[in-house]
Parts: C-alpha cells; structure tokens; sequence
C-alpha cells in the first residue's frame, strides 16, 4: 500500500515514515506544496497524509487541487490546527478524515486502516490475529469460533490491538482512541486498565489465550506467545 | 452621587448661608428703623410739650400726660442736660403684655427755668410682630432658589455633561478582546475632548499590546505542537525497540510527561482560539438531546468509578451556542464531575428552560470555589489534571452571553449554567 506523507518537517515525517515502514507500507515523504503536487501527478498513492501549513502553500488548496482533478487517493490531514477548528470551520471538509498533532502513531496507523477499510468495503472484511476473527461488518468477535460478548468499547478497543499487534500501546493512546476528545480532562489510566481487564477475561473465558500483556506503567502489547 | 446633585448640595448649603445672613442683615435693620422711627416720633412730642410750656402752660396738658411728663428741675443739675434715650423692656397696662418701651428725656429750658421732659411710647419691635413673617418670607425664598437649582442643573448638567455620560458609555462597552477601536463621540468642550483623545489613545494602545500578547500565545502554543508530536513519535518508536526495564521505566515517565505537556498547550491554543472566536449569530443548541448523549459517552467511565447519575432533562431546550462548543463545555463538564467524585457517589443533572445544573459528590476544594475558573487552578492538587477545564467552560459561557456559577455546600459541588434571556428558545 503507498502513502504520500506531505509533512514540511522533516523530523516528524521521517518519523512517520519510519513507523509506517516497520507495518509494511510504502511511504513516501513530500516536504513542500510543489513536490506534494508533483508526486501526486505522476504517480498514484493510495492514502495521502496532508499537514495544513507548508511553507509555499496550503494543503487545504492541495486538497481542492486533488479532488479536482478527479485524484482518487485517500486524504487524512494531519494538522497542528486543534480539533475545534475542524469542526467550526469545516477545514476537512473533502477529506476522509483528520488527526490533531501530537497524535500517537499507533492512533495514525489505526485511522489509515479505518479509511482503507471504508474504501474497500466490499473486500477483506475480518480481521484475525491467531484464533481470535473479528468480523468488521457485523462488530462480532469469536474466539476459536465462539462468539465474544463484547461492549463496544470493548471491540474497539480489540480492534485497535489487532491492528498494531506486535505494538507497545501507552494507555494515552488507547485512551485517545476509545474516547476520542472525552479523554483531554480525564485521568485515563484506571479506565484503560478496567476495559482491558474485561477484554482479557472475556477472552479467556471463552477458552482463548491472553495475548495481551501489561508492561508495567507503560501500557499493553498484543502478541503471540511465540513472539 | 451624581455630579450635578454634588453640585445642587453645595449650591443649597451656599444659598442657606447667604439668606441666613441676609435674613439677620434685614431683621437688624427693620428693628433699628422702627425704634428710630419712635424716637422721632417722641421728639415731635417732647417740641410740643416744650412749645406749650413757653405758651405759658404751668405743665403738660391733659391730652398728652399719658405719654408726656415735664416737671422743673434745679438748675445746678447740668450733669444731665444732655438728651437721653432708653429702651426697655416695661409692662404696659394698656396693651397687657409686656412691650419694649421707649423713653426720650430732654432739658429744655422755658423762661430761663430748665426742665426736664420725658415722653415715653411702647414699640412693637420686629421680634414679636414681623419675625414669623420674615421668617417666612425668607423660607419661600429658599425652597423656591432650591427648586430651580434642582431643576436647572439636572438640565443644564444633562447638557453639558451629555457628552461626558457619553464616553463612560463608551468605555463600558468597552471589551479589549474586541476587533474595532473604541468609539466616543465628538464635543466641544475641551476638557471633554481632551478626555476622549486620551482614551482612544490608551485604548488603541492597550488593544495593540493585548492582540499582540494574544498572537504571540497562540502561534507560540500552535508552533509548539509540531515539535511535540515529533518528540511524541519519536519516543514511541524508541519504546517499540529493545530496551530494558529502566530505560522503558524513563521513556514511560518521559512520555507521560510529554503528552502532559501535550495537554496543556492543546488546552492554551484552545483558550486563545476562543478569546477571539466570534460566533455565528443565531446558532442553537439543542442541549436536551445534547446532554443526554454527553452523559452516555461517559456513563461507562462513571460506571467504572461506581457513580449513580441521575437526569431531569426538559424537553426543547436550544440555547444559543455553538454545537461543538456546547459539546466541548458539556464534555469538560462531565469529565470534571466524574473526575472529582468519591468512589460511590453521585452525579445529578438537572436541565431545564431556564439552566443547566451539573452537581456531584465530592471533596471540599482547597482554594475558594471562584478561583477555580482561573487557569492551572485546581481545587485538589493531588489529581493529575491541568486544571484548565472551567477556564474553558467560563470562555465558552460568556461568549454566548450564559452565566456560570460554581458552589460547594455539604459534601456537593454544583455547577450552574443560566442561559442568557436574551434567546431562550422552548417549545
């Protein structure tokens, strides 16, 4: 899958860049309007990370750019604009969706999975990390084939380790995910730790492995045993 | 007290002084003339007596005696040759009362024979008689000088200080946040004029430091997030690679310490992004559905920290605010009663058409409860929040004109939302 990052920092692109690699993207990274616009024009990408501010330009007009001229690929701003401004200005309006800075990478990687999935809806739609399926359409979750009794939140939260397994999630990040702009004024320990608590006795309960481990005042991890 | 009622004061405590003073100046007089008048009056008399004397009258005649006496006196008494004037207090029999008398004593000399004549006379004095009138006179005189010093100066100070009144108008509506300079209007009076140029010019200067404080918080705040969210990303790549527990331990304390950082300057370039927001006009909040939903995104955390919510919504409320303001006020709001609950406790939510109460159970803060809208106050400083979040609230409710009202009373905080009357929207 390509992704086009058009970030004028190089710091933070590299960065991006370099977590996007390790999940097995192809990630390239554009540092101005003009080089975002060159590359767009001659090859195709299937998400394009768009921060607002350039320095010879706005990624906004590089959007209107884009849809107008019939561009397909998906657009996700990434933008130091707080979330406020996108709801009271419509600044996204055209995009598939957008993320405030800081934002944890997981949380990057989550959103771009969420539009990917948007954009193909029709195709892979169940998720498996060992023996546990999460079917995307219905919300369903089985564990060797056992239905999960699940809350929402609980699926999300699934959901969001499968997507970054293997990954060190902090309880910020998860906290940010499930709540989205609730969490700013919440301490979010105590409720990542309940939710996750949950999710790993329902798992077990239903005769799966727990796959989820705590790194001691840091976060979680989903992984395999053998990894 | 007003200018021109000053003003009215003194005229009046003037104006008694003066007609006190005239009033004594006139009493005097009248009383002086009117014994002068008598002892004229007397002379003529004692001319008579004498003019019938030296006609060869042995003494005064019948008519007169009442008034008049005349007997011969030794003509070695020359101490008292000289014309003699008394006035006293007497008892008058005629009158029946007690009267001021009025005696002239002269010594003429009839026929080479000196006499000495004595002609008396009662005076109604001012005191008796003229005092009540004057006093009178002089009272009218005052109220009436009162009542059109009242009069004009609330005029007069209505016109000439009308441009004065004016300019504190102007600067009541005065907000330094406020995109236009201030307005005052033109006069022609000079110190007035004066006034106003000094205004504008300290207003224009007080609005270019304040814009220019405000621009430097918020590009400050806004060019700070790119770096973090590079620190931020960096870290989480760091922490995804071999490390050991003590490097993990510092990584965490640092990242924790980073997304704090994080929350503070979201928080700062939120406040600043409000203090010049200016809302659509006519923007609704339907909070009757509003609240309901905010309280369902959190009932899961309430549930979690084993608080019981109860809510009274009335139906129809749509105040004026803007939807993700009403949600972001809503969502402080809530996070706030959940955060500074007890294990156990209670949130109560109560909306109707007139306001929104948000009360729950918690511990008394430490600092009085009006500072908690301050900015970084926090009414218990072992949690770990940035307390921003009331300073939020606050903004958003006074940009749309609500006010809002924080008090803590047996074991309950309750925070209260008067929507302004200016739009109060039911149905």
């Amino acid at each position: 899958m390509k992704i086009l990052l058009v970030e004028d920092h190089a710091e933070l692109a590299r960065s991006i860049a370099s977590y996007l690699g390790q999940e097995h993207y192809i990630c390239e990274v554009a540092g101005t309007f003009d080089e975002a616009r060159e590359k767009l024009a001659l090859f195709s990408y299937d998400v394009v990370l768009l921060d607002i501010m350039l320095p010879d330009g706005n990624g906004i007009s590089l959007l209107k750019l884009l849809r107008k001229e019939g561009i397909e690929s998906s657009v996700l701003i990434i933008s130091a604009q707080n979330a406020l401004d996108f709801k009271l200005t419509g600044l996204s309006e055209g995009a598939d969706d957008y993320i405030t800075k800081p934002f944890p990478l997981p949380e990057l990687h989550a959103r771009i999975k969420a539009i990917m999935r948007r954009r193909s809806a029709h195709k892979n739609n169940v998720l498996t990390f060992q023996d546990i399926t999460a079917d995307l359409e219905s919300m369903e979750c089985r564990v060797k084939g056992k239905l999960l009794n699940l809350t929402r939140k609980e699926t999300n939260l699934l959901l969001y380790f499968i997507n970054n397994k293997g990954r060190m999630l902090t309880r910020q990040a998860i906290a940010a995910h499930l709540w989205g702009d609730y969490t700013d004024n919440l301490d979010s320990v105590d409720f990542v730790y309940q939710h996750v608590k949950n999710l790993r006795k329902k798992i077990t309960d239903a005769g799966g492995k727990d796959y989820i481990s705590t790194v001691y005042g840091f976060g979680y991890k989903l992984s395999a045993p053998d990894q | 007290m007003k200018l021109n009622y000053r003003y009215t004061l003194a005229y009046a405590a003037l104006t008694f002084c003066v007609l006190s003073l005239g009033f004594a100046i006139v009493y005097a007089a009248l009383s002086r003339s009117v014994t002068q008048v008598t002892i004229g009056e007397l002379e003529n008399l004692n001319a008579l007596a004498v003019r019938q004397l030296r006609n060869g009258a042995a003494t005064v005649p019948d008519s007169l005696r009442l008034y008049v006496q005349a007997s011969p006196v030794a003509a070695t008494d020359t101490a008292r040759r000289r014309r003699t004037v008394q006035v006293r207090p007497e008892w008058d029999a005629a009158l029946q009362a007690r009267v001021a008398v009025v005696r002239l004593t002269t010594y003429p000399v009839v026929s080479g024979r000196p006499y000495r004549v004595t002609s008396r006379a009662a005076v109604v004095e001012p005191r008796d008689a003229y005092l009540t009138g004057l006093v009178l006179v002089f009272a009218w005189t005052f109220v009436f000088l009162l009542a059109l010093v009242v009069i004009l100066s609330e005029l007069i100070s209505w016109r000439i200080l009308r441009p004065f009144n004016a300019t504190l108008h102007g600067i009541q509506q005065f907000a330094l946040g406020q995109p236009h300079a201030i307005e005052l209007p033109d006069t022609r009076t000079a110190e007035f004029r004066e006034l106003n140029e000094f205004l504008v010019k300290m207003t224009a200067r007080a609005q270019s430091d304040y814009r220019g404080l405000q621009e430097f918080s918020e590009n400050a705040s806004h060019e700070l997030q790119t770096p973090i969210a590079t620190i931020k990303a960096k870290l989480e790549l760091l922490m995804d690679s071999e490390l050991t527990e003590k490097q993990l331990g510092t990584l965490t304390t640092m990242h924790d310490e980073l997304e704090r950082l994080a929350k503070i300057n979201h928080a700062l370039t939120l406040l600043a992004k409000l203090e010049h927001f200016e809302p659509a006009p006519d923007t609704l909040a339907d909070l009757s559905q509003l609240v309901p939903a905010t309280e369902a995104a959190f009932a899961d955390l309430a549930e979690m920290k084993g608080l019981a919510t109860t809510q009274r919504i009335a139906p129809g409320v749509r105040v004026p605010l803007d939807a993700s303001l009403a949600q972001l006020l809503l969502n402080n709001l809530f996070s706030n009663a959940i955060r500074h609950n007890v294990p156990g406790g209670e949130i109560r939510v109560e909306l109707s058409a007139t306001g929104l109460l948000l009360a729950n159970t918690g511990l008394a803060p430490s600092v009085p409860v009006s500072e908690l809208f301050g900015r970084f106050k926090k009414g218990n400083s072992a949690l770990d929040s940035i307390g921003i979040g009331l300073a939020i609230v606050k903004r958003i409710s006074e940009l749309f004109g609500h006010r809002v009202s924080y008090e803590y009373a047996a074991g309950w905080h309750r925070i209260r939302l008067d929507f302004t009357e200016s739009a109060l929207v039911t149905d």
